[in-house]
């Protein structure tokens, strides 16, 4: 064989430069925030789309790399959500405290509730998922010893860093920097893990993955455990954020649970950098709508949502990142520099 | 003389009323190349199911150094040493092509670097080192076979199970894969293949064995095997096999 | 005793309306394969039509069926040509779709309707038919009635026409059915469109029973899915048969355990049937089909 071998970092990125680009992008990011720290109302929308961008990065480790599209991600942000006001309200623990435990226990959830519905293809998948979600919201509202029941749950306020409830805006939206900071330097991890790998294998093709090794369900379960863990995380900023959470506000599905998803799909479904991207479009757009509409057409920004989820999935089902990826190959075919 | 790496101990498989395997033994030893042929419907793809794991046998043992991985699902199997390839490829099309091999190679090092290097180790020993960085999904037919087999390689597998590779591939494309699978073959590497193409059948088995209607109806080498009468009438209902290749497989769709 | 009575019967007629709904869905999903997550918006704008026939026009509900199902059906072609058709090799986008396709239709709904709710109710919803002990509403009935023409109806059409013959192929095989020379993208066209159309029936058939939100498709379709997986896919009595049943066991527990844990009975029925017996009761479609693989 006479043809040159490519240089190897042309094959696979290096550590270095997925470092590179990473931190490149959570500075890009956190641009918003230094801009916007002295408008409260900035501030709120830029908290919620790194919230949301964590959150719909933890989707994706399962949904896209993995390929499973769950609809039923509220559980485990449930879990999160009340269990902290839980046991803040009843105990006073602090949720720095509670936080990772009970994100393990989300990610048990999570195992156990997906071990059956994995033997579930695509479509049935999701609406397994999906009906555990309405399952968690019908317990949440009947709970009410424990979840406050359709009143639900009201955090009160005790500013302190050990409470997690701050008085200057601009520290949450730290926080929630930090969590999206936290959730993609994990995805990107991840991606350059055998588990990453797996997971993709899983998601192409599960004959191929099989015979190659793979346990499949095995790798699916960790998938799912793991996208769990960080999304209850999540859940526990929101309700530390909102001091108050009610079923509706956390099982509603196209503002929750699909809304993960949604983001995703618009930034990039299976791409570091697309849910982070999908929330940033999408929150603001979001909360301007909301705004102008509210009045005059209720639900017009779902309806909006609704809408562009239809046309990503028809026309830019790569999303926003893959559109880019496609146009820059388009510009380096253009230039003629060799493949 | 080395025990048997594969035993397949009369292993028959039912489907409601259809017999589609039936009493099959055969052995496959280190260093081997055995292949199985037979006409359509003989209960090839259904034997080699039984060997990947993707079906259970009804009666009988598909043993792996001497002991019984009935009970092993294919992934396991594959841990264990078999690697295997598909007649219709998969590649994982929005990987590249060293990614592919990579998803083999992660078998025994989980570490990236490490993965990394093997596969494009293993590329590079089937000739497509140069094509690392294309996206399977831009890969011809006879690229994606090879493809395959380098990610079956890439597992450092004791034995190789090969479905029809050669399907759908021209001349040229049959000769360089039959090269490739000579030169791992003079490496000692064992493999158990399905094919048609009588050619490929002949240029490159220690033993074949025939299956026709669930049975195994021969077994010897290749000059044995593919003048045995019995042979012949199975196949083509007389007639003579004296071309591999296209005109009996054309004659075997008829069948 | 007659507590049981009272409750089966309430079942019985329960599952008549998760029969009417079912019925397109089922037919949707055994045909053309796919998740229609929009399926109870089409019910609920069956609802909203046969409620402007009624207001604007004083047109009884029962009638604007006529009118109000061949315009939902119409709507489903739609869907299908320019939805689903071009996603037909993608199943994951299908359900981003169809659940973006719930999303926009649910809230264009609430943004016409500003949130108001509707009812038809008057003298239609209260009649009540006695029997013996029992009182029965009469829509509950006249709907169980309607369930079953219609279940009857559309298996004589799969059955005796050459359409619906067309359409059962496709369920079996939709390769066979190809080189047989079906044009199977006009079947699903066609199998949509009556799916929708049978949605919007169920709609307008409903409006006396149940008030008009947007939000009441979500009332309907996790009880379909489980009406349809428990009946099976392909299988018109499957559809009616399944609705009978969940009607009559979600009446039970809701009389017996708790009223509140309704949708835990769908979901419960739903996972049982997909794990013990994945192909349901009826099932044309074999168990390894369940869960669509791409037949290509």
């Amino acid at each position: 064989m006479n043809r040159a071998e490519p240089p190897r970092s042309a094959v696979i990125e290096s550590g270095q430069r997925a470092l590179l680009k990473y931190l490149a992008s959570m500075a890009l990011a956190f641009l918003p925030f230094v801009v916007f720290v002295n408008d409260a109302h900035w501030l709120n929308i830029i908290a919620f789309t790194y919230l949301m961008g964590g959150l719909a990065a933890a989707w994706n480790i399962i949904g896209g790399f993995g390929g499973q599209f769950s609809l039923g991600h509220g559980v485990f942000f449930g879990i999160g959500a009340y269990m902290t006001a839980g046991l803040v309200i009843r105990y006073g623990f602090s949720p720095w405290l509670t936080m990772l435990p009970i994100a393990v226990f989300a990610a048990g959830v999570a195992m156990l509730i997906s071990w059956p519905t994995f033997r579930l293809r695509g479509p049935f998948f999701a609406i397994a998922t999906l009906a555990f979600n309405e399952v968690a919201f019908v317990l949440a509202n009947h709970a009410e010893s424990l979840t406050g029941g359709p009143r639900g749950l009201m955090i009160p306020f005790k500013a302190g860093f050990a409470n997690m409830i701050f008085r200057e805006r601009w520290q949450y939206a730290l926080l929630m920097f930090v969590f999206v900071v936290a959730v993609i330097g994990i995805c990107v991890l991840l991606r350059r893990s055998r588990l990453g790998y797996y997971l993709l294998a899983v998601r192409e093709d599960e004959d191929a993955a099989r015979a190659a090794g793979i346990n499949v369900l095995a790798v699916k379960l960790k998938g799912m455990a793991l996208s769990a863990f960080l999304t209850s995380i999540g859940g526990t900023l929101f309700t530390m954020y909102l001091r108050y959470i009610d079923p509706p506000t956390i099982f509603t599905l196209p503002e929750v649970g699909v809304k993960f998803a949604l983001l995703s799909l618009i930034g990039g479904i299976g791409t570091i950098a697309g849910p982070l991207l999908g929330a940033a479009l999408i929150i603001p757009f979001e909360n301007w709508l909301r705004a102008e509409f509210s009045n005059s057409l209720p639900g017009m920004s779902l309806a909006i949502l609704g809408l562009l989820m239809v046309l990503a999935a028809l026309f830019m089902k790569r999303g926003v990142v893959g559109a880019i990826e496609d146009a820059v190959k388009r510009l380096r075919r253009g230039k003629g520099s060799g493949s | 003389m080395s025990a048997a790496m594969l035993e397949v101990r009369q292993v028959s498989k039912q489907f409601g009323g259809l017999r589609a395997v039936d009493n099959v033994s055969l052995s496959v030893r280190q260093g081997e190349i055995v292949s199985i042929i037979g006409p359509n419907g003989a209960g090839k793809t259904t034997l080699f199911n039984l060997l990947t794991g993707q079906l259970a046998p009804t009666e009988g043992d598909v043993c792996f150094f001497g002991e019984s991985i009935n009970a092993l699902p294919p992934h396991a199997r594959a841990k264990r040493g078999m690697g295997r390839t598909f007649q219709i490829a998969k590649p994982l099309i929005a990987l590249n092509a060293l990614e592919n091999v990579m998803i083999g190679a992660f078998l025994h090092d989980a570490r990236l670097s490490v993965a990394r290097d093997k596969a494009f180790a293993v590329l590079e020993r089937v000739g497509m080192a140069h094509l690392a960085p294309r996206r399977a999904g831009d890969l011809t037919l006879s690229e994606r076979r090879r493809l395959e087999v380098a990610r079956a390689l890439a597992l450092e597998p004791k034995i190789v199970l090969l479905d029809e590779v050669m399907a759908g591939l021209n001349q040229a494309e049959v000769g360089i894969e039959i090269e490739l699978l000579k030169s791992l073959h003079a490496e000692g590497q064992t493999f158990l293949i399905i094919e048609h193409n009588l050619k490929v059948v002949r240029a490159f088995s220690d033993r074949v064995v025939v299956l026709d209607r669930g049975r195994l109806i021969a077994e010897g080498t290749a000059d044995e095997i593919l003048n045995a009468p019995a042979v012949i009438e199975a196949y083509l209902g007389g007639g003579h096999m004296g071309q591999g290749g296209a005109a009996a497989a054309n004659t075997e769709t008829m069948a | 005793m007659e507590n049981v009575l009272t409750v089966l019967v309430f079942g019985i007629l329960l599952g008549g309306i998760y029969g009417l709904v079912s019925i397109g869905l089922n037919l949707i999903f055994g045909v053309v394969r796919i998740v229609n997550f929009a399926q109870g918006e089409l019910v609920m704008f069956g609802m909203y039509g046969s409620y402007f026939a009624y207001t604007w026009w004083g047109v009884n509900p029962y009638l604007s069926v006529f009118v109000v199902a061949p315009l939902v059906g119409l709507l489903g072609v739609a869907i299908q040509r320019l939805v689903i058709q071009p996603l037909q090799h993608e199943p994951n986008m299908q359900i981003f779709a169809t659940f973006g396709l719930l999303m926009l239709f649910q809230n264009v709904m609430l943004a016409v309707s500003r949130g108001e709710a509707y009812s038809v109710g008057g003298p239609v919803g209260a009649s009540v038919l006695e029997i013996g002990d029992m009182k029965l509403s009469v829509v509950r009935v006249v709907t169980l009635a309607a369930a079953t023409l219609i279940t009857i109806g559309l298996h004589l059409f799969l059955a005796r026409t050459m359409t619906g013959k067309s359409i059962r192929a496709v369920t079996q095989d939709k390769r066979a059915a190809r080189a047989m020379g079906i044009n199977v993208e006009k079947t699903f066209l066609i199998t949509f469109g009556i799916g929708a159309a049978l949605a919007g029936m169920a709609g307008a058939l409903l409006t006396p029973i149940y008030s008009i939100t947007p939000a009441v498709g979500g009332n309907f379709i996790l009880a379909a899915f489980a009406v349809v997986v428990l009946g099976g896919l392909g299988s018109v009595w499957g559809a009616y048969i399944g609705g009978l049943i969940v009607g009559v066991v979600e009446a039970f527990a809701g009389f017996y355990i708790d009223p509140v844990l309704r949708s835990a009975v769908w979901f419960v029925i739903f996972l049982i049937v997909l794990i013990v017996r994945p192909a349901g009761l009826l099932g044309q479609v074999g168990a390894e089909e369940v869960g669509f693989r791409e037949q290509s």
